[in-house]
């Protein structure tokens, strides 16, 4: 029996070893050239929809929250599952920088820059949600612990607290993260400027970086320790994301597998959102030898293997309910499957768990439109899981006296239009500012790019002892 | 400074010369020589130099600007200003406080920031219940019921909780307006009115013309004098008298069987076996406050009196229907029948009473056979089993009620029925009383006829709105086009109005003076609480001027003077000192309540048997549709229609607001082939209407019935074409009566229209829905039978055999421990009906404000108080449990825990607050509250609602200055009225004692007809609330949730057979 | 004049004038093909004793650290350090803000306890350790920003930001020395040595911050920006819904105004006639004394009625009839002195008398029905009789 031997070896990250040399050119070509027409139309499209969401928008905050499908059994709905949503989809990005920067998993390289970068976009649009789902948004300060006319102090019981400091931080850090990230290739873009103004920019924003070695081994201390005290920051964001839930006592919200649930859901949006954006992009930009087929292979993996979790979270909900023998818990999960909201139930059920098995299929892992096909179904599907566990939990619970059902309104669903386009356009914008790949790291995983030889200080260079 | 030196230096050679001797020449001495001093005298060169020098350099030279500061005194001054002129500027932008503007002189009654209550008397209704305003600095702001009066007995009904909005309502008329060209109607002068009107009245009095005076039934003594000096000066004068939704047959009935009078008040608490037949004396029909009251004190389990025991007979599925312990549904003109099958029942085979030896009556009842009639209309046998006996076991204690709406024919059968039990001695001996005695339809004919041949010279439409009210067969509006002069006096536009010539506004009975005699026991008296706020008077008065036969005769105080001196020439003519007239009619007015000198006659009613003996025709099935036009308990007969607290208070059973419809059973519908909102055809002879269809469970089929007073086309904004107008189906009744009708044709009709309900149904037979509110322990009941051999089951049946202090629960930290006072609420399921008073008066108490139909939709209510309704059983024979459901006050409140930003926090006294302006409106609480009674402003209601009509000016005069009115984007609730505790807390304080929970009432407290609702401190062992806290039938909702609620329940009993709560249910 | 600008930074952009460069050597950049090679050199350059060198390369070189001697970096500790603060900081503010400043009773649970707490705890920790890691790692430990170093766009740089690899050692190395270092350089391979000098600029040793002008900028849009703010926030704050914190209410309180009333009374006065309950009118009203026999006091004597009937005289009766009730009031002078309340004839009064004159008034006394309820008239009644007694007191009156 003989195994493929693609299961086996270490697969090149760089393909048809270029010089590094090459590979600045292939990296920064697209910030160095004009916009691509294809690069206007996109733009074109998401500022359009980040304009229809910005009028919704305004709408809300001139008449109040009405404005939405919101109502009485049903307090949260399009604002929070929006949110939930962008906060799960920021969790590759850091996940895969991080935690592959960790296990020394090399072929992050290729896409961990662009993953966090999706990660700060996708934080920033979550983060509008919480703001503007408030009543009253313009006392949204009320929610940081500052002294104020009441005296009163905020609630440190409360969920929705520790998710501001959650996200926050998440944010703080991701961005941190990033943007230490970036510094070296801002120098050689610095340093490969023609024009004085861009000159300028850059060697602002690099901090007037050299690469000396004394910077080095600073600064890789520091990006360790950032993906360090990130990869439990990833994991505690969505878990205190899904306290929001957990901690409430309401039927189908308080439930104590909702941490890991959580996580493994926000990984699996994440790695989704990642492939389907990169999958565009390396091909528009021409990046294929950098982000190779094996990166969407593995990606592909990883979504597998997390979609399994969620599928198993999924079950893990209904047997534990029928265990409780609580009639409330037992309740609101048959009302998942048979109540009016059946028809979102069984979008993420599908999307989620069934459709994604697919990827047991090496085939399918490898071919291009059939991964784009069920990523883009794998964020569908995981809106709808955060539509299942907010909206159908809420809208029957303990007295069928107050049960009522939900519609969402034009400036629903404006609104979820906008928070694309605002994502997106933010995205656009930064493939065409900075290079997506880490260049740096790239070309430290270059064939021949380390030294093979290990010495010490030493009075005379010869003879040289082997490494 | 060189210069200086060179000189010094001089001098010195000077010194060395020696020469220092004045210098004498002849020519100096021509003219004589003034010298200032020795050297000068001496020409000393030293001092001429000097003299020379005499500024120094440096102090002649200019001043060096450089080394002087920068900041020059202009400058300084300049920034000075300007940093004078922005410091003024903004402080003159800060918060405009207003300006205090207090009493002149101050009322003695008044004191400010406290209430002072006035004794008035409701004119909603012709029940005329005693009425207790509650006034702020003169300005009324909450209705109650007046403690005193003998009948309602300090409880009213919704209509006058909600009638502080009538005064309010920025629609009502404010001037006299003259519509004689009905394309521009002008305001006009009441003096020049008076004129016009004397004027016509006169000419018409003179030309034999008839002046015909179109009235609701008139109960008070004093106006009946002035209708009657009215018709002194006008000899032409015809009042013809109605009401809309009235009881006309019942009382004609009465008239027939007793000879004369109107059909009496029933002693329901003396009352064991009560058997209602399509009466809905629970909620609409006849005295709904005293009959609630009274129902429910035989429903007591803290009295420890026996249970009462209701059975219904009924097609409607009503509410007094679902809160019986039998509830038969039988289609409504088999009713009938069916007492006839009960007379024959106790006449001819238990040979009851002395009827049975009447042949004229026996010989009336042989084709009548109970057991034919039960297998005919499959009913249940045991439960007609029980009923009879129960009937006939309980003699004189046992009585039969027959709806407002059956036929004649048929009250008379319920007559007998009651005499044959004995139970005519449950009739009260005090009688209702009509000043002038009702129309009959052929009076209302001549009316007409009298329009069209123009017999009449002048229509006075007297605050009533007949082209509205009357049956469309009587064709009145068109009639009234003949009318030569139609003077309407109203509130607010009507239809009878718009069709008129003038039209005059009246005061509301805030601002009028009036008397009252709804019974011959007693009167009541009205008086103004405040000025009338607009150019109007009150109708009396207006009447009065034109008696007096010229307009100067009107004065400010005219009724007033009137009705004093009507009174002190009858009610109080033992007075005859001025002194103790004066202080009697203080007194009357302090009580509201004067108990007449006539006391009740007790002649026993004799019986006419002839009134059965000679009746021919009877109501007998007929058609597939039997059509039932019931009165709204909310809008009555449609005269308060532009109430937009009353249009938004659910209907009691279906939960609809802001529409009627035509509810019919499920197979009704499934033979029309129509579902919810699908419009119908409705035909009957005297007209047609288009209205959607409701599917209401427990209705007989075949059995549509359709609620009055909407579908006003001329009104405010508020109530025009809020629902459908029934009355186009209303008939003259000289068939069956005019509210019931089964010669009707129903199709189906294309388009559908929305109706709303604040609590929509889920089909609660299908297993998955089945009795969910017995599993989930949110209702709690078992049978009285149960109670009495057990009082502890229900205590069992929830925590087992398990002990109180077992029932502490501990937890993994401490818990606080409410020391003190602690509030908490009791509400007796046994004595709620479920109308909705309380939600009521809870919105006039906390300004809550009116959401409207399409929020409505959306389920955002803002009402505090919901009225929870459950069904079990199947749709056709539905059982229902009803349930208050408010704040619950939680010890371990889960709203709490959730807030970020602690907006909502628990108080030592058990209060679960709301820091409104703490509240950004994240509705996380409202989401983790198990009960869902929190209520979220999704938008300024008041500023949305019909182009923010809630903002009108005169609404502020309205609003409970003790209550916040919230803002849009802020999270609310029911507050236990924490400002009536907080009063209760200012005077302990002031008279140094500790608080007494006895003292606080909550506004839905003091609102519940059926005293269904207890308050107080569940801290105060010795107080009777504490009995009730801990009664052996109480128990907390969802008490599985552990959030502790400090709102207990009392389980329900139902006084049936049954011994197990299992099949008391199902 | 739009194209006039563009064209002008287009100039401006185009113009590519490196700064001017001193004379003061910096010191030599030695470039290396391969990243052996350059390891070589630097062991051998740190072998030889140099301290102030160092090696570029565009992406970091395993094992240069220890070619070059150096030790292991701080910033761990450095991090550390901040985040054990944060964690403290944090158990802090919640203890103190929820426990002890502002207790709040939230779902019947203690004031202040630990689960809850954790997880803000450990983001707070989190964001102090990346923050000070990162902004440490930058400023302190390497010395950034210098955006104007002299390796800046010089070829060297350019060279190994790209795909070179290099050394610099610095002029100020005590070990420096023109030629031994060039050699050196030389001998460990560097294909190609060029001397970097100082800039300009990095010998002047003045700061742009400084500047007077630019602290006054600094100040002015500071004043601006509080004046505006100060402004705007009023009109929104105070009167503008729905900011204002529900100010504006759509009631009538206590003395305020209504716009709705021609003469903005908010409060009104109750129609004459009607009788407000427990405020029967007093039936005596402007009758003489004559008829006010049948008045008698309601209230029981005690002592705690006594005082309330004390406290309301020294109120509103003491400042004319003084506190004795001698008319030795206050208002002695300004007003007629009022006779003494211990005359024969006042003492002969019924105590309904008395009533009726405090509640009618007479002479130049006014009504006092509005000031006193009617229980307190009858309260300070009860006084003035201690009152009278007291001033003519008899033996009897004595204690035994």
């Amino acid at each position: 029996m003989s195994f493929d031997s693609t299961y086996t070896k270490e697969l090149p990250l760089v393909e048809n070893n270029p010089t590094l040399r090459q590979i600045d050119d292939a990296i920064l070509l697209p910030t160095q050239i004009k916009p691509l027409k294809g690069w206007w139309i996109a733009l074109g499209l998401s500022a359009t929809a980040l304009l229809i969401g910005a009028v919704a928008l305004g709408l809300t905050f001139y008449y109040g929250i009405g404005m939405w499908g919101n109502n009485q059994p049903v307090g949260w709905a399009f604002g929070i599952v929006n949110f939930v949503f962008w906060i799960g989809i920021g969790h590759a990005g850091t996940l895969i920088s991080a935690i592959l920067l960790l296990f020394r998993q090399k072929w992050r390289t290729g896409i961990a820059r662009f993953a966090e970068a999706m990660t700060i976009f996708a934080v920033m649009t979550a983060g509008i949600f919480p703001v503007i789902h408030t009543g009253r948004p313009w006392l949204a300060g009320y929610l940081i612990p500052l002294p104020n006319q009441n005296g009163v102090w905020v609630n440190f019981l409360s969920p929705l607290l520790w998710d501001v400091f959650a996200v926050s931080t998440y944010f703080t850090i991701s961005f941190l993260f990033w943007s230490i990230g970036l510094i070296p290739d801002i120098a050689l873009m610095r340093d490969r400027a023609t024009t004085k103004i861009k000159k300028t920019i850059y060697s602002v924003l690099s901090l007037g970086w050299t690469n000396s070695n004394r910077n080095w081994s600073n600064y890789e201390r520091a990006y360790l320790i950032l993906a360090g005290i990130s990869t439990p920051l990833v994991l505690s964001v969505h878990s205190i994301v899904s306290f929001d839930f957990a901690v409430s006592v309401l039927p189908g919200w308080h439930t104590t597998i909702f941490p890991p649930y959580f996580v493994a859901g926000a990984i699996f949006s994440g790695f989704g959102m990642v492939s389907t954006v990169l999958i565009v992009v390396r091909k528009a930009f021409g990046l294929q030898h950098i982000i190779t087929m094996n990166h969407l292979d593995t990606m592909n993996k990883i979504l597998l293997a997390t979609s399994t979790m969620v599928g198993y979270s999924y079950m893990m909900e209904f047997f534990i309910a029928w265990y409780s023998g609580n009639p409330f818990e037992m309740f609101a999960f048959a009302n998942r499957v048979l109540g009016p909201y059946n028809w979102a139930w069984s979008i993420m059920v599908s999307c989620n768990v069934l459709i994604p098995q697919l990827f047991w299929f090496k085939k399918i892992r490898r071919s291009i439109p059939v991964t784009l096909v069920i990523v883009l179904l794998v964020n569908v599907g995981m809106w709808f899981e955060r539509f299942v566990i907010i909206v159908i939990s809420l809208h029957r619970d303990f007295l069928p006296s107050s049960w009522g059902i939900f519609y969402p309104t034009i400036t629903d669903l404006s609104l979820l239009l906008g928070s694309f386009g605002f994502f997106f356009t933010f995205l656009l914008l930064f493939l065409k500012t900075f290079p997506l790949v880490s260049i740096s790291e790239v070309k430290g995983v270059t064939e021949g790019a380390q030294p093979t030889i290990h010495l010490h200080p030493h009075s005379n260079g010869y003879p040289k002892e082997k490494a | 400074m060189r210069l200086r030196e060179e000189r010094e230096q001089e001098i010195m050679d000077k010194k060395d010369t020696g020469n220092i001797l004045p210098a004498s020449s002849d020519e100096n001495q021509k003219e004589p020589n003034y010298w200032r001093s020795f050297r000068e005298l001496y020409n000393d060169p030293e001092f001429i130099k000097e003299r020379n020098l005499e500024f120094s350099k440096d102090e002649t030279s200019p001043p060096d600007t450089n080394s002087l500061s920068r900041l020059s005194r202009r400058k300084f001054l300049a920034l000075m200003s300007a940093s004078a002129a922005v410091a003024a500027a903004g402080c003159s932008n800060y918060r405009d406080k207003g300006v205090l503007i207090p009493y002149n002189s101050k009322p003695e009654s008044v004191t400010i920031g406290n209430p002072t209550f006035f004794a008035s008397t409701c004119d909603g209704c012709s029940n005329a219940c005693g009425l207790l305003i509650r006034t702020i600095e003169g300005r009324p702001i909450k209705v109650d019921g007046n403690p005193d009066h003998p009948v309602s007995k300090g409880k009213v009904c919704a209509i006058a909780q909600a009638s502080v909005m009538n005064l309010y309502d920025p629609e009502r008329l404010k001037n006299p307006v003259d519509r004689t060209d009905k394309g521009n109607p002008k305001d006009i002068a009441w003096g020049e009115l008076d004129e016009k009107i004397i004027g016509a009245l006169k000419s018409a009095a003179a030309g034999g013309k008839e002046i015909s005076i179109v009235a609701n039934s008139i109960i008070s003594p004093t106006a009946k004098k002035v209708l009657d000096d009215f018709t002194v000066t006008y000899p032409t004068t015809k009042i013809y008298s109605y009401e809309p939704y009235g009881s006309e047959t019942k009382n004609s009935a009465w008239a027939k069987c007793y000879g004369a009078g109107n059909y009496p008040p029933v002693q329901l608490d003396k009352a064991k076996i009560i058997l209602s037949l399509e009466s809905d004396f629970l909620i609409s029909d006849g005295n709904k406050v005293e009959a609630a009251r009274l129902f429910a004190e035989g429903r007591d389990v803290f009295t420890g009196k026996e249970f009462n025991r209701l059975y219904t007979v009924e097609g409607n599925a009503s509410l007094t229907g679902l809160n019986s312990d039998y509830r038969l549904i039988l289609r409504t003109d088999l009713i009938e029948d069916f007492v006839w099958c009960l007379l024959n029942e106790f006449l001819i085979k238990q040979r009851l009473s002395v009827f049975a030896s009447d042949v004229n009556i026996t010989s009336k009842l042989q084709n009548y056979s109970l057991e034919q009639f039960i297998s005919a209309n499959n009913l249940p046998k045991e439960v007609i089993g029980h009923l009879v006996s129960d009937l006939s076991k309980n003699p004189g204690t046992s009585i039969v009620i027959g709806g407002s709406l059956l036929p004649e024919s048929t009250h008379i059968a319920i007559n007998l029925l009651n005499e044959v039990l004995g139970s005519s001695k449950l009739y009260s001996k005090e009688k209702n009383v009509h000043q002038i005695p009702i129309s009959t339809p052929s009076e209302i004919d001549l009316l007409i006829s009298n329009l069209k041949s123009g017999k009449t010279g002048v229509v006075i439409h007297y605050d009533t709105n007949p082209v509205y009210d009357f049956a469309k067969e009587f064709g009145y509006a068109d009639a009234l086009k003949n009318a030569p002069l139609v003077i309407t006096m109203a509130h607010i536009i009507n239809e009878s109005a718009d069709a008129g010539n003038y039209v005059l506004p009246l005061n509301t009975m805030f601002e009028s003076w009036g008397d009252f005699q709804p019974r011959n026991t007693f009167f009541s008296t009205q008086q103004p609480v405040i000025a009338p706020l607009y150019n109007t008077r009150q109708k009396e008065e207006i009447l009065l001027t034109w008696a007096k036969g010229n307009k100067d005769a009107f004065k400010a105080d005219l009724y007033h003077q009137y009705l004093m001196d009507n009174w002190k020439a009858t009610v109080l003519s033992e007075f005859k000192n001025e002194a103790k007239f004066n202080n009697a009619w203080s007194a009357a007015l302090n009580d509201g309540v004067v108990m007449s000198k006539s006391v009740a006659s007790d002649v026993p009613m004799q019986f006419k048997n002839e009134a059965v003996a000679s009746l021919n025709s009877r109501m007998t099935k007929n058609g597939d549709f039997v059509l039932l036009l019931t009165k709204s308990s909310t809008l009555g007969d449609g005269k308060h229609a532009n109430n937009g607290w009353l249009q938004e208070l659910s209907h009691p059973v279906t939960k609809v607001v802001w529409d009627n419809y035509a509810a019919i059973s499920t197979q009704t519908s499934k033979s029309l082939g129509v579902d919810v909102n699908d419009l119908v055809k409705i035909t009957t002879s005297s007209g047609e209407l288009e209205i959607p269809v409701f599917i209401q469970p427990g209705i007989a089929e075949g059995v549509i019935a359709i609620t009055s007073g909407y579908g006003r086309t001329v009104c405010g904004v508020v109530g025009k074409d809020a629902g459908f107008d029934s009355n186009k189906l209303l008939s003259k009744g000289t068939k069956l009566s005019p509210y019931l009708n089964n010669d009707v044709k129903v199709e189906k009709s294309s388009g559908s229209y929305d109706v709303i309900t604040t609590q929509d149904y889920y089909p609660f037979d299908e297993p998955f829905y089945k009795d969910i509110q017995y599993e989930r322990e949110i209702i709690q009941e078992g049978t009285y039978l149960q109670y009495k051999s057990d009082p502890d089951f229900l205590r069992r049946e929830i925590h087992g055999e398990a002990k109180e202090e077992e029932l502490e629960y501990g937890s993994i930290n401490k818990q606080y421990k409410h020391t003190g006072v602690k509030w908490g609420m009791v509400i007796d399921l046994n004595k709620c009906t479920g109308c909705s008073e309380c939600a009521a008066a809870c919105n006039v108490e906390n300004n809550i404000p009116i959401v409207g139909k399409d929020q409505v939709k959306k389920r955002r209510m803002m009402q505090w108080i919901r009225l929870d309704r459950y069904y079990s059983g199947t749709p056709e024979v539905p059982k229902a449990n009803f349930q208050p459901m408010l704040c619950q006050h939680c010890d371990f409140a889960p709203c709490e825990n959730v807030c970020p930003v602690a907006a909502t926090t628990h108080s030592t006294d058990g209060i679960n607050g709301m820091a409104y302006n703490r509240c950004v409106g994240t509705r996380y609480c409202s989401n983790n509250c198990p009960y869902k009674v929190r209520r979220f402003n999704y938008f300024n209601f008041r500023d949305r609602f019909r182009d923010g009509i809630q903002l009108e000016e005169s609404y502020s005069l309205m609003a409970n200055p003790e209550v916040t009115v919230r803002s849009r984007g802020v999270m609310e609730k029911c507050t236990f009225c924490l400002q009536r505790i907080m009063d209760e807390r200012q005077v302990a304080i002031q008279e140094n004692r500790m608080v007494k929970g006895s003292n606080v009432k909550t506004a839905c407290q003091e609102a519940c007809n059926s005293n269904a609702i207890y308050f107080g401190d569940q801290n105060d062992k010795d107080s009777d609330f504490y009995k009730f806290n801990n009664s052996n039938l109480g128990y907390h909702v969802l008490d599985d949730v552990k959030t502790k609620p400090n709102v207990t329940y009392i389980a329900k009993l139902k006084n049936v057979f049954e011994t197990e709560k299992s099949e008391a249910h199902n | 004049m739009i194209k006039n600008l563009i064209n002008k930074i287009k100039e401006f952009d185009s113009s590519a004038d490196v700064e001017k460069r001193s004379n003061k050597l910096f010191g030599f950049a030695a470039l290396y093909n391969t990243p052996n090679e350059v390891i070589e050199a630097a062991a051998s350059v740190a072998g030889k004793g140099y301290q102030k060198f160092d090696a570029y390369s565009p992406y970091p070189l395993h094992g240069m650290d220890s070619a070059m001697g150096l030790g292991k970096t701080k910033v761990g500790y450095f991090a550390f350090t901040f985040g054990i603060t944060g964690t403290f900081l944090a158990l802090l503010m919640i203890g103190w803000m929820n426990g002890i400043d502002f207790q709040n009773i939230i779902g019947g649970k203690p004031f202040f306890s630990l689960p809850p707490s954790i997880p803000i705890t450990f983001e707070v920790t989190v964001l102090l350790t990346g923050i000070s890691a990162t902004l440490g790692m930058l400023i302190i430990f390497n010395k950034l920003p210098k955006i104007n170093s002299p390796l800046n766009d010089t070829d060297f740089m350019k060279n190994v930001t790209s795909d070179k690899y290099g050394i610099v050692i610095n002029a100020d190395d005590e070990l420096f020395d023109e030629n031994d270092t060039k050699n050196l350089l030389l001998s460990t391979g560097a294909y190609s040595i060029d001397n970097i000098y100082y800039r300009e600029s990095n010998l002047t040793t003045k700061t742009p911050i400084f500047e007077k002008k630019f602290i006054m900028a600094i100040i002015l849009t500071a004043i601006a920006t509080a004046v505006i703010s100060y402004f705007t926030l009023n009109w929104v704050l105070y009167d503008t819904q729905p900011f204002d914190w529900m100010w504006l209410q759509k009631r009538i309180d206590s003395q305020s105004e209504s716009n709705f009333f021609p003469n903005k009374f908010g409060m009104r006065e109750p129609v004459n006639g009607t009788v407000a309950r427990g405020f029967m009118p007093y039936e005596y009203k402007g009758m003489p004394d004559s008829m006010v026999k049948l008045l008698s006091n309601p209230l029981p004597i005690s002592k705690k009625v006594l005082e309330r009937g004390q406290d309301r005289f020294n109120i509103f009766c003491s400042p004319c009839h003084g506190y004795q009730g001698d008319g030795e009031g206050r208002l002695r002078g300004q007003f007629p002195k009022p006779p003494t309340l211990h005359s024969e004839k006042v003492r002969n009064w019924t105590d309904g008398n008395i009533y009726h004159v405090i509640t009618n008034g007479q002479n130049v006394m006014p009504s006092y029905a509005e000031q006193v309820s009617r229980d307190d008239r009858w309260a300070i009644i009860h006084y003035i009789r201690s009152l009278q007694r007291s001033h003519n007191a008899s033996d009897s009156d004595l204690p035994k």
